[in-house]
């Protein structure tokens, strides 16, 4: 499947700062992509590239076989994280002209206009001046603008911010709905939750670098859960599991236990010894939440413990496959 | 991309100007003071002077002076008084109107002009002179004339005292004497003017009498007509020398250029601050570019300005047609002053874009805007030496030289003695060149200011982007 973004080395520094440093990417079609990274990353002026408002210093970019946005923009549908109406403008004035901005003029926009506006229970704003919608309602509105003239590649920068649980998932709902539809979908976020529900693949971005850029199972695979957590009904009865073999070490954790094991053991091998061990309240697998990783790889340089010491090593290496693909 | 920069074109012109802050601004507004002013005319003329009835005291120490006073000061003598007023006023009219006076000579002298202008005086006062002996105790008849002493038997309204050397002057002196006027409080002031008049008339018919001269020949004598003056031009065509007429056009030019450059100009800045403000600006760059964008909104704020020049054009050539004076204007200076709108309005624009793209709030753009600003309003200085002499060095420079160019052109284009077609054409490529360069200049700074939040810029930063961009 081809590419609808290439990203090739590019790079941007604003004045002394570097925003984005030496990026390599590709997003195939019909992809559901997240960018996450903490704020002041990078992935606003990523995206602001992809969308040539801004332009790269070095390095090469293709956006839906284009050499730059500039020549596909009505095909893009943009969701910006700094969004904003016209305070003064009527709802339906507003999406109409953003339409007819997007090339997507004609007798039938109106109609369309209605038609959304209708599935976001907005149907009554139609008349509305902007600036009389809650922020919510506003936001809601900017998505229509985004997905109206029904682009081939959809970005959103940030979409769930100051958004209520209610409207946030029927806005996921929408990108599903879009992503299902074929279409090539970019969010980013800083919430990580948020990504690890919806995404298919991950890139993330701290401090201008690309320092993970995997799918989510891959991640997962990565991140192999190496940590048991147990709560023993005894409280004796956890000195026993230091001596099964295989484990790594026992630390008691908030009224728990957390058991690591030594690489090449199966997990449910030692649960299964633990078990035979001692009664238990609660045993589990620890998943590291993409949050986890994220941390982790962005604390990485601060944290020196010896057993995250593979970890940090297959990251690294992780980062530099990433970068080379 | 024609219908993306139509689109915003339209929007901008339709957010302004549909408005009703626009409406009421640029329309509803002139619109009451053009009405308001013939009824502020109509007020004035209406607020006839109170009726005047009363005695007049008069303490003659000339001797001579008594019997010319109760003439003048009689029925008669005060509508003849009334009557040379009103001729004097159309002398003045006539004067203001320069070569068309004999036009309107007729309209003039029409009754209905003499009966308005002796209607603002109200009923003619009715004076009943009294005379007093030249020793007569002056504090008691100051006293008579007192507001609350009005109504009173033998109230006064005035006092007037002549002096002894009034008419016969002394031995050794420089001039005559002339006379005192004491006048009860809050009466008119013109019939305290009449009463005045009155009274320097008898004084002067008394001196006529006593040095034995003809009164009327006094008046042929001292009466100079001279014919108004002309002036020759290099063609050796005689005409009238500037009158206000001629004044004003060159002014009303300026002024309308002026006016509808500022218009739009203003709105651009702040739907641009506006845009900027409410981050709505990264939606509309996700669909068109920056050069489309500021293309769009330049040409949506010129049809403001566009919309402003011919109304208020529209309705100068409307009350020049009114007046019979539509051979002031050609279809050629209508047209170069629409070719200098369009110029002047491109380096107007462009730096308000460039601004509001720069800025974060109004505010922040008032630092910017200033030397902007200033320099628009510079032709003020300069429209009256312009006017006087269209064709002098001074006149030249600023025309050729933008951006004062467009404003200084218009002024001496409009003026009597308009600049030979070279001029013109120069200096229209010079600014032409000018606003292209603005254009650039704006397109730069527009692009990288959009997005540019934070610290409000200075000139400096601007050049800064424009090397950056």
């Amino acid at each position: 499947m081809p590419d609808a973004i290439i990203m090739d080395g590019i790079t941007k520094t604003f004045g002394e700062k570097v925003a984005v440093r030496d990026m390599h990417m590709a997003v195939p079609e019909g992809a559901l992509y997240g960018f996450i990274g903490p704020n002041g990353a990078g992935k606003t002026t990523t995206i602001r590239m992809i969308m040539s408002i801004l332009f790269p210093d070095a390095g090469r970019l293709s956006v839906l076989g284009k050499a730059s946005a500039v020549e596909s923009k009505d095909r893009i549908g943009y969701l910006p994280e700094e969004r904003g109406v016209y305070k003064k403008m009527k709802v339906g004035a507003f999406l109409n002209f953003i339409g007819k901005l997007k090339g997507a003029g004609g007798p039938g926009l109106d109609k369309k206009v209605r038609g959304w506006l209708d599935r976001v229970d907005l149907g009554d704003c139609y008349k509305k001046r902007c600036d009389e919608l809650s922020k919510g309602m506003q936001q809601k509105v900017q998505f229509i603008a985004a997905v109206l003239h029904e682009p081939d590649l959809l970005i959103f920068d940030e979409p769930f911010s100051g958004l209520d649980p209610v409207n946030m998932r029927l806005l996921r709902d929408l990108f599903l709905e879009q992503h299902e539809a074929g279409r090539t979908v970019i969010f980013s976020t800083h919430v990580m939750h948020q990504a690890e529900q919806l995404c298919d693949h991950l890139i993330m971005i701290n401090k201008g670098d690309k320092v993970l850029d995997a799918s989510l199972d891959e991640i997962r695979a990565q991140y192999d859960p190496r940590t048991i957590l147990f709560a023993p009904l005894e409280p004796s009865g956890a000195e026993a599991v230091g001596s099964v073999p295989g484990v790594e070490s026992v630390t008691p954790m908030d009224g728990a236990f957390e058991v690591s094991l030594q690489d090449g053991v199966a997990p449910p091998e030692i649960m299964r010894q633990i078990l035979q061990l001692t009664p238990v309240s609660k045993i589990e697998l620890r998943r590291p939440t993409l949050e986890d990783v994220f941390i982790e790889i962005v604390t990485r340089d601060a944290t020196q413990e010896a057993d995250e010491a593979s970890l940090r090593a297959e990251l690294r290496e992780e980062a530099a496959a990433g970068a080379s693909v | 991309m024609i219908a993306k920069v139509s689109a915003i074109a339209w929007r901008e012109f339709s957010s302004t100007v549909l408005t009703k802050a626009f409406l009421i601004g640029a329309f509803l507004i002139p619109m009451l003071a053009a009405l308001a002013i013939p009824l502020i005319i109509k007020f004035t003329e209406e607020a006839k002077a109170p009726p005047l009835e009363g005695k007049i005291a008069i303490v003659d120490r000339s001797g001579a002076v008594l019997p010319g006073v109760k003439d003048r000061l009689s029925e008669e003598g005060i509508a003849t008084l009334i009557a040379e007023t009103s001729s004097m006023v159309q002398k003045q009219f006539a004067e203001q109107l320069g070569d068309e006076a004999d036009k309107w000579k007729e309209q003039l002298d029409s009754p209905l002009v003499r009966s308005a202008i002796a209607q603002g005086f109200g009923p003619p006062p009715v004076l009943t002179v009294e005379s007093y002996p030249a020793d007569t105790d002056i504090e008691a008849l100051r006293d008579r004339l007192k507001p609350s002493e009005k109504e009173a038997e033998d109230a006064l309204v005035g006092l007037a005292i002549v002096a002894p050397d009034a008419v016969q002057q002394t031995e050794g002196a420089e001039a005559f004497g002339g006379y005192e006027l004491f006048i009860r409080a809050k009466t008119d002031d013109r019939h305290i003017d009449l009463i005045r008049r009155g009274l320097r008339d008898a004084v002067l018919d008394a001196r006529y009498a006593a040095a034995g001269v003809d009164a009327t020949n006094v008046e042929a004598l001292t009466t100079v007509s001279a014919a108004r003056t002309k002036e020759i031009t290099d063609s050796g065509d005689a005409r009238a020398a500037t009158t206000a007429l001629n004044m004003m056009l060159p002014f009303v030019f300026m002024i309308l250029l002026i006016m509808s450059v500022m218009v739009g100009g203003q709105y651009l800045l702040t739907t641009t601050i506006e845009e900027k403000s409410s981050r709505v600006v990264e939606v509309l760059l996700s669909a068109v570019s920056p050069m489309q964008l500021m293309t769009g909104k330049i040409l949506g704020q010129m049809c403001v300005g566009v919309v402003m020049l011919t109304v208020y054009a529209g309705v100068g050539v409307a009350t020049l047609i009114a007046f019979a004076k539509a051979d002031l204007l050609s279809v050629d200076k209508l047209v170069y002053l629409g070719i200098y709108f369009v110029l002047a309005y491109f380096i107007f624009a462009s730096f308000m874009a460039a601004i509001g793209s720069a800025v974060n709030e109004l505010r922040e753009a008032q630092s910017l805007q200033t030397p902007v600003m200033l320099t628009v309003m510079l032709p003020y200085f300069f429209w009256l030496p312009i006017t006087r002499d269209p064709n002098s060095t001074l006149a030249f420079v600023l025309s050729m030289v933008p951006p004062m160019s467009p404003f200084a052109m218009v002024v001496r284009i409009a003026s009597s003695e308009p600049p030979p077609f070279w001029q013109i054409a120069l200096s229209i490529a010079i600014t032409a060149a000018f606003a292209l360069g603005c254009v650039w200049f704006a397109a730069k700074v527009f692009r990288i200011g959009l997005l540019m939040f934070g610290k409000p810029p200075n000139f400096r930063t601007l050049v800064r982007w424009v090397r950056m961009a």
